[in-house]
Protein backbone atom coordinates (compact mmCIF):
# COMPACT_ATOMS: atom_id res chain seq x y z
CA UNK A 1 0.00 0.00 0.00
CA UNK A 2 1.23 3.29 -0.98
CA UNK A 3 1.47 5.67 1.84
CA UNK A 4 1.33 9.40 1.56
CA UNK A 5 3.08 9.63 4.80
CA UNK A 6 6.68 10.76 4.20
CA UNK A 7 9.25 8.23 5.18
CA UNK A 8 10.91 9.72 8.26
CA UNK A 9 14.23 8.16 7.42
CA UNK A 10 14.38 9.61 3.93
CA UNK A 11 13.31 12.93 5.29
CA UNK A 12 16.34 12.92 7.57
CA UNK A 13 18.52 12.22 4.56
CA UNK A 14 17.09 15.10 2.60
CA UNK A 15 17.65 17.57 5.38
CA UNK A 16 20.85 16.14 6.70
CA UNK A 17 23.17 18.45 4.79
CA UNK A 18 21.18 21.50 5.86
CA UNK A 19 20.93 20.30 9.45
CA UNK A 20 24.69 20.03 9.67
CA UNK A 21 25.30 23.15 7.64
CA UNK A 22 26.45 25.11 10.67
CA UNK A 23 28.82 22.36 11.82
CA UNK A 24 30.31 21.92 8.37
CA UNK A 25 30.88 25.60 7.90
CA UNK A 26 32.32 25.90 11.37
CA UNK A 27 34.85 23.14 10.73
CA UNK A 28 35.74 24.58 7.35
CA UNK A 29 36.09 28.07 8.77
CA UNK A 30 38.14 26.85 11.67
CA UNK A 31 40.55 25.06 9.34
CA UNK A 32 40.91 28.11 7.11
CA UNK A 33 41.46 30.35 10.11
CA UNK A 34 43.92 27.95 11.62
CA UNK A 35 45.93 27.73 8.42
CA UNK A 36 45.89 31.47 7.92
CA UNK A 37 46.81 32.13 11.54
CA UNK A 38 49.63 29.64 11.66
CA UNK A 39 52.07 31.74 9.67
CA UNK A 40 51.45 35.19 11.23
CA UNK A 41 51.08 33.59 14.70
CA UNK A 42 54.47 31.98 14.51
CA UNK A 43 55.93 35.22 13.26
CA UNK A 44 54.29 37.22 16.06
CA UNK A 45 55.41 34.73 18.68
CA UNK A 46 58.91 34.98 17.34
CA UNK A 47 58.81 38.76 17.58
CA UNK A 48 57.45 38.77 21.16
CA UNK A 49 60.07 36.17 22.07
CA UNK A 50 62.81 38.25 20.55
CA UNK A 51 61.59 41.40 22.27
CA UNK A 52 61.14 39.80 25.71
CA UNK A 53 64.36 37.86 25.36
CA UNK A 54 66.18 41.02 24.40
CA UNK A 55 64.71 43.00 27.32
CA UNK A 56 65.55 40.28 29.80
CA UNK A 57 69.02 39.85 28.40
CA UNK A 58 69.59 43.58 28.46
CA UNK A 59 68.54 43.86 32.11
CA UNK A 60 70.64 40.86 33.14
CA UNK A 61 73.57 42.28 31.17
CA UNK A 62 73.15 45.62 32.92
CA UNK A 63 73.41 43.93 36.33
CA UNK A 64 76.35 41.81 35.17
CA UNK A 65 78.14 44.99 34.10
CA UNK A 66 77.54 46.66 37.47
CA UNK A 67 78.66 43.55 39.39
CA UNK A 68 81.84 43.25 37.32
CA UNK A 69 82.73 46.88 37.97
CA UNK A 70 82.00 46.55 41.70
CA UNK A 71 84.06 43.36 41.85
CA UNK A 72 86.94 45.09 40.06
CA UNK A 73 86.73 47.97 42.51
CA UNK A 74 86.87 45.47 45.36
CA UNK A 75 89.96 43.83 43.86
CA UNK A 76 91.70 47.20 43.76
CA UNK A 77 90.56 48.08 47.25
CA UNK A 78 88.91 45.31 49.30
CA UNK A 79 87.76 47.93 51.81
CA UNK A 80 85.95 50.17 49.37
CA UNK A 81 82.50 48.78 50.28
CA UNK A 82 81.08 47.76 53.64
CA UNK A 83 80.87 44.05 54.36
CA UNK A 84 77.11 44.23 53.91
CA UNK A 85 77.41 45.69 50.41
CA UNK A 86 80.15 43.19 49.55
CA UNK A 87 77.85 40.37 50.58
CA UNK A 88 75.02 41.75 48.46
CA UNK A 89 77.34 42.06 45.45
CA UNK A 90 78.36 38.44 45.92
CA UNK A 91 74.71 37.36 46.22
CA UNK A 92 73.82 39.20 43.01
CA UNK A 93 76.78 37.54 41.29
CA UNK A 94 75.50 34.12 42.34
CA UNK A 95 71.95 34.91 41.31
CA UNK A 96 73.14 35.95 37.86
CA UNK A 97 75.06 32.71 37.45
CA UNK A 98 71.97 30.77 38.50
CA UNK A 99 69.69 32.47 35.98
CA UNK A 100 68.39 29.92 33.44
CA UNK A 101 69.46 31.90 30.39
CA UNK A 102 69.01 29.12 27.86
CA UNK A 103 65.85 27.63 29.29
CA UNK A 104 62.93 30.03 28.91
CA UNK A 105 60.52 27.40 30.29
CA UNK A 106 62.30 27.37 33.67
CA UNK A 107 60.10 29.58 35.82
CA UNK A 108 62.75 30.17 38.48
CA UNK A 109 63.95 32.94 36.15
CA UNK A 110 61.27 35.40 37.21
CA UNK A 111 61.96 34.83 40.93
CA UNK A 112 65.67 35.34 40.35
CA UNK A 113 64.99 38.53 38.42
CA UNK A 114 62.79 39.81 41.30
CA UNK A 115 65.56 39.09 43.82
CA UNK A 116 68.15 40.74 41.57
CA UNK A 117 66.05 43.89 41.31
CA UNK A 118 65.58 44.11 45.10
CA UNK A 119 69.27 43.45 45.83
CA UNK A 120 70.28 46.02 43.23
CA UNK A 121 68.03 48.68 44.77
CA UNK A 122 69.48 47.90 48.18
CA UNK A 123 73.08 48.20 47.02
CA UNK A 124 72.41 51.47 45.21
CA UNK A 125 70.71 52.89 48.31
CA UNK A 126 73.60 51.82 50.57
CA UNK A 127 76.20 53.25 48.16
CA UNK A 128 74.04 56.33 47.78
CA UNK A 129 74.28 56.17 44.01
CA UNK A 130 71.53 56.65 41.48
CA UNK A 131 71.89 53.83 39.00
CA UNK A 132 68.87 52.68 37.13
CA UNK A 133 68.30 50.16 34.43
CA UNK A 134 66.20 52.15 31.96
CA UNK A 135 63.88 49.33 31.06
CA UNK A 136 63.13 48.59 34.70
CA UNK A 137 59.38 48.43 35.22
CA UNK A 138 58.27 50.69 38.06
CA UNK A 139 56.06 49.03 40.62
CA UNK A 140 53.69 51.95 40.43
CA UNK A 141 53.19 51.49 36.71
CA UNK A 142 51.98 47.95 37.06
CA UNK A 143 48.40 49.07 37.18
CA UNK B 1 42.47 48.46 85.01
CA UNK B 2 39.60 47.04 87.08
CA UNK B 3 38.77 50.37 88.60
CA UNK B 4 39.10 52.25 85.32
CA UNK B 5 35.96 50.49 84.23
CA UNK B 6 33.96 52.24 86.89
CA UNK B 7 35.42 55.64 86.20
CA UNK B 8 33.96 58.31 83.99
CA UNK B 9 36.25 60.26 81.76
CA UNK B 10 36.37 63.57 79.98
CA UNK B 11 38.80 64.82 77.36
CA UNK B 12 40.22 68.22 78.21
CA UNK B 13 41.87 70.36 75.58
CA UNK B 14 45.27 71.50 76.80
CA UNK B 15 46.58 73.35 73.80
CA UNK B 16 45.97 74.01 70.10
CA UNK B 17 49.13 74.05 68.01
CA UNK B 18 48.61 76.26 64.97
CA UNK B 19 51.29 76.97 62.42
CA UNK B 20 51.07 74.40 59.67
CA UNK B 21 49.47 75.80 56.52
CA UNK B 22 48.14 72.45 55.28
CA UNK B 23 46.90 69.09 56.59
CA UNK B 24 48.85 67.69 59.52
CA UNK B 25 49.53 64.01 58.91
CA UNK B 26 51.42 62.70 61.87
CA UNK B 27 52.86 63.55 65.28
CA UNK B 28 55.58 61.98 67.42
CA UNK B 29 56.35 62.61 71.10
CA UNK B 30 60.02 62.84 71.90
CA UNK B 31 60.85 60.04 74.36
CA UNK B 32 61.76 61.26 77.83
CA UNK B 33 63.74 59.38 80.40
CA UNK B 34 61.69 58.17 83.32
CA UNK B 35 61.08 60.73 86.03
CA UNK B 36 62.92 63.55 84.31
CA UNK B 37 61.34 66.97 84.44
CA UNK B 38 62.41 68.15 80.98
CA UNK B 39 59.54 69.77 79.08
CA UNK B 40 57.51 67.60 76.68
CA UNK B 41 58.57 67.90 73.03
CA UNK B 42 56.42 66.96 70.06
CA UNK B 43 57.19 66.80 66.33
CA UNK B 44 54.47 67.24 63.70
CA UNK B 45 54.63 66.93 59.93
CA UNK B 46 52.38 68.29 57.24
CA UNK B 47 51.25 68.70 53.67
CA UNK B 48 52.96 72.10 53.83
CA UNK B 49 56.28 70.17 53.41
CA UNK B 50 57.52 71.16 56.85
CA UNK B 51 58.14 69.52 60.18
CA UNK B 52 57.50 71.53 63.34
CA UNK B 53 59.00 70.93 66.76
CA UNK B 54 56.81 72.01 69.68
CA UNK B 55 57.86 72.36 73.28
CA UNK B 56 55.76 72.64 76.38
CA UNK B 57 56.23 75.81 78.38
CA UNK B 58 56.22 75.92 82.16
CA UNK B 59 52.61 77.15 81.96
CA UNK B 60 51.65 73.94 80.19
CA UNK B 61 50.94 75.39 76.74
CA UNK B 62 53.02 74.56 73.69
CA UNK B 63 55.05 76.79 71.42
CA UNK B 64 56.85 76.12 68.14
CA UNK B 65 60.58 75.75 68.75
CA UNK B 66 61.73 75.00 65.21
CA UNK B 67 60.45 74.64 61.65
CA UNK B 68 62.29 72.11 59.52
CA UNK B 69 61.53 73.35 56.04
CA UNK B 70 64.59 73.10 53.86
CA UNK B 71 64.79 69.44 53.02
CA UNK B 72 61.56 67.91 51.84
CA UNK B 73 60.05 69.09 48.58
CA UNK B 74 56.66 67.47 49.03
CA UNK B 75 54.25 66.43 51.82
CA UNK B 76 55.92 65.05 54.94
CA UNK B 77 53.72 62.08 55.74
CA UNK B 78 55.27 60.57 58.85
CA UNK B 79 57.76 61.38 61.60
CA UNK B 80 59.35 59.35 64.39
CA UNK B 81 61.82 60.10 67.19
CA UNK B 82 64.49 57.51 67.82
CA UNK B 83 64.14 55.79 71.23
CA UNK B 84 66.99 57.89 72.62
CA UNK B 85 65.34 61.07 71.36
CA UNK B 86 68.56 62.08 69.62
CA UNK B 87 67.27 61.63 66.09
CA UNK B 88 64.08 62.44 64.27
CA UNK B 89 63.23 60.56 61.07
CA UNK B 90 60.79 62.06 58.57
CA UNK B 91 59.23 60.31 55.57
CA UNK B 92 58.07 62.31 52.59
CA UNK B 93 56.15 62.02 49.34
CA UNK B 94 59.36 63.30 47.69
CA UNK B 95 60.57 59.65 47.91
CA UNK B 96 63.13 60.39 50.61
CA UNK B 97 63.41 59.81 54.34
CA UNK B 98 65.42 62.40 56.26
CA UNK B 99 67.15 61.92 59.60
CA UNK B 100 67.60 64.99 61.78
CA UNK B 101 69.76 65.68 64.78
CA UNK B 102 69.46 68.50 67.26
CA UNK B 103 72.47 70.81 67.22
CA UNK B 104 72.06 73.45 69.87
CA UNK B 105 68.64 74.95 69.27
CA UNK B 106 68.67 73.96 65.61
CA UNK B 107 67.91 70.74 63.82
CA UNK B 108 70.28 69.54 61.15
CA UNK B 109 69.51 67.01 58.45
CA UNK B 110 72.31 64.47 58.93
CA UNK B 111 71.19 61.83 56.44
CA UNK B 112 68.84 61.45 53.51
CA UNK B 113 67.71 57.93 52.69
CA UNK B 114 66.92 57.40 49.04
CA UNK B 115 65.65 54.14 47.65
CA UNK B 116 61.88 54.23 47.37
CA UNK B 117 60.63 54.86 43.85
CA UNK B 118 58.02 57.35 44.99
CA UNK B 119 55.98 58.44 48.04
CA UNK B 120 57.33 57.24 51.40
CA UNK B 121 54.36 56.78 53.72
CA UNK B 122 55.74 55.78 57.10
CA UNK B 123 58.90 55.46 59.16
CA UNK B 124 59.65 53.56 62.39
CA UNK B 125 62.69 52.94 64.64
CA UNK B 126 63.26 49.59 66.31
CA UNK B 127 63.51 49.37 70.10
CA UNK B 128 67.28 49.76 70.20
CA UNK B 129 67.32 52.61 67.68
CA UNK B 130 69.73 50.80 65.35
CA UNK B 131 67.26 49.89 62.62
CA UNK B 132 64.89 52.11 60.70
CA UNK B 133 62.02 50.83 58.59
CA UNK B 134 60.24 52.71 55.80
CA UNK B 135 57.42 51.84 53.43
CA UNK B 136 55.53 53.46 50.61
CA UNK B 137 53.48 53.56 47.46
CA UNK B 138 55.97 51.36 45.58
CA UNK B 139 54.60 48.46 47.70
CA UNK B 140 57.99 47.83 49.28
CA UNK B 141 59.21 47.85 52.87
CA UNK B 142 62.82 48.87 53.52
CA UNK B 143 65.02 48.18 56.52
CA UNK B 144 68.00 50.45 57.12
CA UNK B 145 70.74 50.19 59.72
CA UNK B 146 72.23 53.24 61.33
CA UNK B 147 76.03 53.01 61.16
CA UNK B 148 78.61 55.14 62.95
CA UNK B 149 78.87 58.67 61.58
CA UNK B 150 75.16 58.90 60.74
CA UNK B 151 75.63 56.60 57.77
CA UNK B 152 72.66 54.45 56.81
CA UNK B 153 72.97 51.14 55.06
CA UNK B 154 70.16 49.27 53.39
CA UNK B 155 69.70 45.95 55.19
CA UNK B 156 66.86 44.62 53.09
CA UNK B 157 64.24 45.57 50.53
CA UNK B 158 61.08 43.59 51.18
CA UNK B 159 58.42 42.93 48.61
CA UNK B 160 55.23 41.12 49.48
CA UNK B 161 52.38 43.57 49.69
CA UNK B 162 50.45 43.87 46.45
CA UNK B 163 49.46 47.50 47.06
CA UNK B 164 50.52 50.75 48.71
CA UNK B 165 52.00 50.09 52.18
CA UNK B 166 50.42 52.54 54.65
CA UNK B 167 52.42 52.02 57.82
CA UNK B 168 55.42 50.22 59.29
CA UNK B 169 55.87 49.64 63.00
CA UNK B 170 58.52 47.71 64.94
CA UNK B 171 57.54 45.51 67.83
CA UNK B 172 58.18 47.43 71.11
CA UNK B 173 60.82 45.01 72.39
CA UNK B 174 61.82 42.57 69.62
CA UNK B 175 63.24 43.06 66.15
CA UNK B 176 60.07 42.01 64.40
CA UNK B 177 58.58 44.39 61.87
CA UNK B 178 54.92 44.90 61.02
CA UNK B 179 53.43 46.55 57.96
CA UNK B 180 49.86 47.23 56.90
CA UNK B 181 48.58 48.01 53.46
CA UNK B 182 45.94 49.04 50.96
CA UNK B 183 45.92 45.33 50.06
CA UNK B 184 43.89 44.79 53.31
CA UNK B 185 46.63 42.76 54.99
CA UNK B 186 49.10 43.07 57.83
CA UNK B 187 52.48 41.43 57.28
CA UNK B 188 54.97 40.30 59.90
CA UNK B 189 58.66 40.40 58.92
CA UNK B 190 61.54 38.77 60.78
CA UNK B 191 65.17 37.94 60.25
CA UNK B 192 66.19 34.34 59.72
CA UNK B 193 69.55 33.86 61.42
CA UNK B 194 71.69 36.96 61.80
CA UNK B 195 72.31 37.30 58.12
CA UNK B 196 70.21 40.18 56.77
CA UNK B 197 67.84 37.47 55.59
CA UNK B 198 64.53 39.18 56.32
CA UNK B 199 61.32 37.73 55.07
CA UNK B 200 57.59 37.65 55.68
CA UNK B 201 56.76 35.17 58.45
CA UNK B 202 53.03 35.78 58.61
CA UNK B 203 50.28 37.53 56.69
CA UNK B 204 47.13 38.52 58.56
CA UNK B 205 44.40 38.82 55.98
CA UNK B 206 40.70 38.33 55.60
CA UNK B 207 41.04 34.56 55.95
CA UNK B 208 42.56 35.03 59.43
CA UNK B 209 39.56 37.13 60.57
CA UNK B 210 41.47 40.19 59.36
CA UNK B 211 40.37 43.41 57.74
CA UNK B 212 38.25 43.53 54.60
CA UNK B 213 39.60 46.87 53.44
CA UNK B 214 42.67 49.11 53.73
CA UNK B 215 44.53 48.70 57.03
CA UNK B 216 45.64 52.19 58.06
CA UNK B 217 47.45 51.77 61.34
CA UNK B 218 48.64 49.42 64.04
CA UNK B 219 49.88 49.76 67.59
CA UNK B 220 51.11 47.53 70.40
CA UNK B 221 50.19 47.29 74.05
CA UNK B 222 52.94 48.04 76.56
CA UNK B 223 54.11 44.49 77.06
CA UNK B 224 54.05 43.77 73.35
CA UNK B 225 51.92 40.62 73.39
CA UNK B 226 48.93 42.34 71.82
CA UNK B 227 48.45 44.43 68.71
CA UNK B 228 45.57 46.63 67.63
CA UNK B 229 44.82 47.46 63.99
CA UNK B 230 42.26 49.71 62.30
CA UNK B 231 41.08 50.46 58.83
CA UNK B 232 38.66 51.44 56.11
CA UNK B 233 36.30 48.63 57.10
CA UNK B 234 35.39 50.62 60.27
CA UNK B 235 36.73 47.81 62.44
CA UNK B 236 39.25 47.72 65.24
CA UNK B 237 40.91 44.35 65.61
CA UNK B 238 42.90 43.03 68.54
CA UNK B 239 45.56 40.39 67.90
CA UNK B 240 47.66 38.41 70.34
CA UNK B 241 50.74 36.23 70.27
CA UNK B 242 52.93 34.19 72.57
CA UNK B 243 55.63 36.70 73.46
CA UNK B 244 57.48 34.41 75.89
CA UNK B 245 57.77 31.61 73.38
CA UNK B 246 59.22 34.01 70.82
CA UNK B 247 61.59 35.57 73.35
CA UNK B 248 62.88 32.16 74.34
CA UNK B 249 64.11 31.75 70.77
CA UNK B 250 61.69 28.93 70.15
CA UNK B 251 60.69 30.28 66.75
CA UNK B 252 58.36 33.18 66.10
CA UNK B 253 54.91 32.56 67.48
CA UNK B 254 51.98 33.18 65.15
CA UNK B 255 49.62 36.08 65.76
CA UNK B 256 46.00 35.24 66.31
CA UNK B 257 42.84 37.27 66.10
CA UNK B 258 41.41 37.90 69.57
CA UNK B 259 38.43 40.13 68.94
CA UNK B 260 36.90 42.73 66.66
CA UNK B 261 35.39 45.99 67.86
CA UNK B 262 32.70 46.97 65.37
CA UNK B 263 29.78 49.34 65.40
CA UNK B 264 31.69 52.16 67.05
CA UNK B 265 32.81 53.98 63.90
CA UNK B 266 30.94 54.91 60.76
CA UNK B 267 33.81 56.53 58.86
CA UNK B 268 37.36 55.35 58.12
CA UNK B 269 39.58 54.89 61.19
CA UNK B 270 42.95 56.40 60.26
CA UNK B 271 44.86 56.03 63.48
CA UNK B 272 45.00 53.87 66.56
CA UNK B 273 47.35 54.07 69.55
CA UNK B 274 47.61 51.99 72.70
CA UNK B 275 48.66 53.83 75.86
CA UNK B 276 51.10 52.42 78.43
CA UNK B 277 48.28 51.80 80.86
CA UNK B 278 46.09 50.10 78.28
CA UNK B 279 43.75 52.74 76.84
CA UNK B 280 43.22 52.50 73.09
CA UNK B 281 42.65 55.81 71.29
CA UNK B 282 41.38 56.10 67.72
CA UNK B 283 41.27 58.99 65.27
CA UNK B 284 38.78 58.83 62.43
CA UNK B 285 37.37 60.55 59.36
CA UNK B 286 34.34 61.68 61.37
CA UNK B 287 36.54 64.25 63.21
CA UNK B 288 36.12 62.36 66.48
CA UNK B 289 38.50 60.71 68.94
CA UNK B 290 37.37 57.58 70.80
CA UNK B 291 38.77 55.70 73.77
CA UNK B 292 38.47 52.02 74.61
CA UNK B 293 39.55 49.90 77.56
CA UNK B 294 39.48 46.17 78.21
CA UNK B 295 36.22 45.16 79.78
CA UNK B 296 35.59 42.35 82.20
CA UNK B 297 31.90 42.35 81.38
CA UNK B 298 30.73 38.80 81.01
CA UNK B 299 34.03 37.46 79.80
CA UNK B 300 36.47 35.64 82.01
CA UNK B 301 39.44 35.96 79.69
CA UNK B 302 38.96 39.72 79.38
CA UNK B 303 38.97 39.61 75.61
CA UNK B 304 36.37 42.29 75.34
CA UNK B 305 36.74 46.04 75.06
CA UNK B 306 34.38 48.86 75.72
CA UNK B 307 34.08 52.43 74.59
CA UNK B 308 34.68 54.77 77.51
CA UNK B 309 34.53 58.10 75.72
CA UNK B 310 33.76 59.60 72.34
CA UNK B 311 34.94 63.14 71.71
CA UNK B 312 32.91 64.46 68.79
CA UNK B 313 34.24 67.41 66.79
CA UNK B 314 37.67 66.97 68.32
CA UNK B 315 38.81 68.66 65.10
CA UNK B 316 37.06 70.48 62.27
CA UNK B 317 38.15 67.82 59.79
CA UNK B 318 39.55 64.24 59.59
CA UNK B 319 41.71 63.13 62.51
CA UNK B 320 44.79 61.62 60.85
CA UNK B 321 46.84 60.65 63.85
CA UNK B 322 46.47 60.14 67.60
CA UNK B 323 49.48 59.53 69.87
CA UNK B 324 49.74 59.08 73.61
CA UNK B 325 52.61 60.80 75.33
CA UNK B 326 55.21 58.34 76.57
CA UNK B 327 55.12 59.80 80.05
CA UNK B 328 52.32 58.62 82.27
CA UNK B 329 50.20 61.74 82.27
CA UNK B 330 47.39 60.57 79.99
CA UNK B 331 48.30 63.26 77.52
CA UNK B 332 47.31 62.70 73.89
CA UNK B 333 48.25 64.57 70.71
CA UNK B 334 46.03 64.56 67.65
CA UNK B 335 46.76 65.76 64.11
CA UNK B 336 44.12 66.76 61.61
CA UNK B 337 43.30 67.80 58.07
CA UNK B 338 42.22 71.12 59.64
CA UNK B 339 45.91 72.04 59.93
CA UNK B 340 46.12 71.90 63.71
CA UNK B 341 47.61 69.65 66.32
CA UNK B 342 45.74 69.45 69.61
CA UNK B 343 47.02 68.31 72.96
CA UNK B 344 44.49 66.68 75.26
CA UNK B 345 44.36 65.21 78.72
CA UNK B 346 42.10 62.29 79.41
CA UNK B 347 40.85 63.17 82.84
CA UNK B 348 38.84 61.17 85.28
CA UNK B 349 35.68 62.88 86.50
CA UNK B 350 35.84 62.44 90.23
CA UNK B 351 32.73 62.31 92.32
CA UNK B 352 30.63 60.82 89.59
CA UNK B 353 28.83 57.72 90.66
CA UNK B 354 28.06 55.32 87.89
Amino acid sequence: MESNEPNPERLADIFESSLHLEDTHYTQGYQEGYNDGLGPGKEEGREVGLKTGFEMGEELGFYRGCIDIWNSALMVNPECFSSRVQKSVKQMDELLLKYPLSNPEDESGSDILDSLRLKFRGICASLNVKLEYNGYPKASEDF
Amino acid sequence: MMNMEDEEFELKEVSILSGHSDKVWSVSWKPTSEGSDVPSVLASCSGDKTVRIWEQTSQGSYHCKAVLDETHTRTVRSCAWSPSGRHLATASFDATTAVWEQVGDDYECVATLEGHENEVKSVSWNASGTLLATCGRDKSVWIWEMMPGNEFECVSVLQGHTQDVKMVQWHPSMDILFSCSYDNSIKVWAEDGGDDDWHCVQTLGEQNSGHTSTVWALSFNYSGDKMVTCGDDLMIKIWGFDLLKTQSGDGIAQWEHICTLSGYHDRTIFSVHWSREGIIATGAADDAIRFFIPSEDGLIDGSSYKLILRKDKAHDMDVNCVKWSSSENRQLASASDDGTVKIWTLASMHGNIK
